[in-house]
């Protein structure tokens, strides 16, 4: 193992899991060669730090079970309760505010009078689909030969 | 099982002792995932609620510890998938205690065991886990930190072997070259 490199081995096992020989034969090779150095640096202060957190456990608090307890009866009691009262607990809100605007609605059509006045016969006639087509106006409008011989009746009368 | 049987037809008292008998069990998987005391807490109080919720599918084949480590390390890991995934640490983030650290044991002056050295080196340890997926974590601390079996991780998690093999090698590489990275730029 002394010519060959140890990178490989490093990554494929744990160095605790090295036998003797097998960590003095990767401590050999390291000396010599620079690259395998670093890398067997690396690996075993790698080692050292996850050991340390490995060993970082949490104990659980007296009032663990308490508490554990206390959730689960929470949640035993939610279930107990019948399927129908828990949709409706849960579509309570909706449902009201879907009545009150449906009572707003009714109230607003039935109650309020009607604010739109319908067109007269005369407004209608005045704008009817024909007059607008043929671009015909109403009766009571002035042609172009009646405003030409007001003009000139007013000119006689001048004179 | 029979505690389990009880436990699922409803006796509080064979869940409380369920969760009395397994608890440090379950902190001690949630502790490899989280650090503060909150979360683990958080974490084991979903692990019971939800093995309890799980109790008809335990078929007594195994034992209920390993059945609850595996509850445990699955609701963990789903925890973590949920949470931001912290960002990749940089040289520049090292403390002036894990610089030192590093020095006093590149040096091979490292036998100063203490309290306070102790959790430099763990904030090491997260420093450089950071750049693995949870589950390439996991594998590594149990195996490297814990010196778990190959086996031993299959069956707390539930992975094949292999699948066990070829995260602990990915997540022993990354680690060593983040370490690396951390001796060149000291």
């Amino acid at each position: 193992m002394k010519d060959k490199h140890i990178i490989d081995v490093l990554d494929n096992t744990s160095i605790a899991s090295l036998s003797e020989s097998e960590l003095s034969a990767v401590q050999a090779h390291a000396q010599e060669c620079e690259s395998c150095r670093e890398a067997y640096e690396a690996a075993r202060l790698s080692a050292v730090v996850l050991q340390s957190r490995a060993q970082t456990k949490i104990e659980p608090s007296p009032f663990f079970q308490t508490r554990v307890m206390a959730a689960w009866r929470e949640q035993q009691a939610v279930e107990n309760v019948p399927a129908m009262l828990r949709l409706w607990r849960s579509a309570r809100a909706l449902v009201s505010s879907m009545a009150v605007t449906t009572a707003a609605l009714a109230a607003l059509t039935f109650l309020l009078p009607a604010q739109t006045t319908p067109l007269t016969d005369q407004t209608a006639s005045m704008i009817s689909a024909e007059s607008v087509i043929m671009g015909q106006g109403s009766d009571d409008q002035e042609t172009y030969d009646q405003v030409l011989s007001t003009i000139y009746e007013d000119d006689d009368d001048a004179r | 099982m029979d505690l389990a049987r009880q436990a699922q037809a409803g006796d509080e008292s064979a869940f409380a002792e369920i969760v009395r008998r397994y608890s440090p069990r379950v902190f001690s998987v949630a502790s490899r995932f989280f650090r503060q005391r909150s979360l683990v807490e958080e974490a084991a109080q979903e692990v019971f609620l939800k093995a309890f919720t799980q109790l008809g599918s335990f078929e007594g084949r195994g034992s209920l510890e390993g059945w609850l480590t595996r509850i445990a390390t699955n609701t963990c890991l789903n925890t973590i998938r949920g949470a931001k995934r912290r960002p990749e640490f940089t040289v520049s983030d090292l403390t002036d205690d894990e610089q030192q650290w590093l020095d006093h044991h590149s040096a091979g002056d490292g036998e100063q065991r203490s309290v306070e050295n102790s959790l430099v080196a763990t904030d090491l340890a997260d420093r450089v886990l950071s750049v693995l997926l949870p589950e390439d974590q996991q594998a590594l601390l149990m195996i490297d930190g814990e010196d778990a079996s190959i086996k031993e991780v299959a069956e707390a998690t539930g992975w094949s072997e292999s699948k066990v093999k070829v995260r602990a090698f990915r997540a022993r590489k990354k680690v060593r070259e983040a370490m690396e990275k951390l001796l060149h730029r000291r």
